[in-house]
């Protein structure tokens, strides 16, 4: 195993559409073995900075590395070690579940990277029933469930989930919280956002507000809270009250 | 190697997903049958000399249409999912996926000139050679297509990811397209003629095609992700949200 590709470091980012100016300077660090939370209202830039920390888009100022590498400039071999969950699940409708993460997991495999078998990846995420109906007969949770199955399959260094929690129900939800927890006990590196704040104050280690295209305020989890009561009352505090920064 | 891998897996997945429905191939061979019987009516009783000249008018015509259809629907299936962007976040070559594009849209072309040729045969006598010369005319017909799937994969790849309609892949695409067309049409014509140096045209359509393929796989990252870099502004636009 090469150097790690953590931390995912991003400084200045800027980006404008048309007149609007979407970020403006956001910095932000993520280290392996964390989970930090993008709290933000619809259209404050949460995807957007996804999309940019992802290499999917270019940001008009600014840089974003992972591991101290330019992002841009990533080899096949070390984007293998990051995986990105949309708010759409991107996933094939004409294939089956089974076929869909095979695919993922033959190009991972074309670059040397390794993939938890399909059939776990599968019953990882209550899919092992569905493992070969079409996709297009999904209905948008199970979709989602397989968006998710697919990712953490990768067993990534560094994972970017935008919205992961929507459309699960409830089950689903507890399911993922609890995968969550398993990854960043093996060191992976979380960024999330979610509208779900009750949740995200329950997984996150750290919560960043992302508000006129700033990140206006920031919660951590402190040691001395170990039940985190203080933590998510600080984050409830966040988003429904004015910016700032805050020790959970 | 590790190119040629992504290659099969991303065409293994199109063609599982073509099978299942044969949307593609359907449409495009129906298509290819209308476009004959509108040839037919229109032009199937003009004289011999002027058939010459229509029908490789008419074949070319049927593989522009055809084609804006067959590139249309393959990339409007990554449309609908967003599952391209799910491939440029993965580690896949780029080429890979223009490639896997072209190959399929290339195997849907090729079907659609098998309904085609024979018929335009049979509408006109004077395309006679096409039956006649049949190894020629696959050549021709395959090197014809091969340079039209380089140009339009790229394009339709570009209106995938951006922000275009359906409807501009059509007005980019015939411009663009046009000039193999017509090098196509003169050589058909070179065919039906027996003109001695029809033979020489094969040869020109592979010099063309290897630069059309050649260009198309250099300019395919920039169109996709645009400018430049490995990874570029509006590969993704942000699907929701800001």
């Amino acid at each position: 195993m090469s150097a790690p590709i953590t931390p995912l470091e991003a400084r200045g980012l800027s980006q404008r559409f048309g007149r609007k100016r979407v970020l403006r300077r956001v910095d932000l660090r993520l280290d392996g073995g964390e989970i930090v939370g993008l709290v933000g209202a619809n259209g404050a830039g949460k995807t957007t900075l996804f999309s940019i920390l992802s290499g999917l888009m270019a940001a008009d100022e600014g840089e974003r590395r992972l591991g101290g590498q330019a992002v841009d400039e990533l080899s096949l071999e070390l984007r293998a070690r990051f995986a990105y969950v949309a708010h759409r699940p991107q996933v094939y409708a004409g294939l089956s579940a089974r076929e869909n993460l095979e695919l993922a997991a033959g190009l991972r495999a074309s670059v040397g990277a390794e993939t938890l078998p399909s059939d776990q990846a599968l019953a990882r995420f209550g899919l092992s029933d569905a493992a070969d109906r079409l996709v297009g007969a999904f209905s948008r949770g199970m979709a989602q469930r397989l968006a998710l199955a697919r990712a953490f399959a990768a067993r990534p260094e560094v994972l970017i989930l935008d919205e992961p929690f929507t459309a699960l129900d409830r089950q689903g939800r507890e399911l993922l919280a609890e995968i969550l927890a398993d990854e960043r006990a093996r060191g992976a590196a979380i960024l999330l956002s979610s509208h779900d704040h009750e949740m995200l104050a329950r997984v996150a280690d750290r919560i960043l507000h992302l508000e006129g295209g700033v990140i206006a305020g920031e919660v951590r989890r402190g040691d001395d809270d170990p039940d985190g009561e203080r933590f998510r009352l600080a984050a409830l505090a966040l988003w429904s009250g004015p910016a700032g920064a805050a020790e959970g | 190697m590790r190119l040629l891998r992504q290659i099969r897996l991303l065409l293994v997945a199109e063609l599982r997903q073509e099978i299942r429905s044969f949307e593609v191939v359907l449409t495009s061979a129906f298509f290819s049958l209308v476009m004959l019987a509108l040839f037919a009516l229109s032009l199937g009783a003009i004289p011999a000399s002027a058939q010459v000249a229509a029908a490789p008018g008419a074949l070319w015509l049927s593989v522009a249409f055809v084609g804006g259809l067959t590139l249309t629907r393959v990339f409007d299936r990554e449309r609908e999912s967003d599952t391209l962007r799910a491939l440029l976040v993965a580690p896949v070559d780029r080429l890979a996926i223009y490639f896997a594009k072209a190959a399929i849209a290339l195997l849907v072309l090729l079907i659609a000139t098998a309904v085609l040729v024979p018929g335009l045969v049979v509408v006109f006598p004077a395309a006679a050679p096409m039956a006649e010369r049949p190894l020629f005319t696959a050549a021709l017909v395959v090197l014809g297509c091969v340079g039209y799937v380089a140009v339009g994969t790229l394009f339709a790849a570009g209106l995938a990811t951006g922000s275009g309609k359906n409807v501009l892949l059509s007005l980019i695409l015939h411009p663009l397209t046009t000039p193999v067309l017509m090098f196509n049409l003169v050589a058909t014509r070179a065919l039906l003629e027996a003109h001695p140096g029809a033979d020489a045209y094969l040869g020109r359509m592979a010099a063309v095609d290897v630069i059309l393929v050649g260009l198309g796989a250099w300019l395919f990252e920039p169109v996709l992700v645009g400018g430049g870099g490995s990874q570029r502004r509006a590969a993704a636009r942000p699907g929701r949200g800001a």
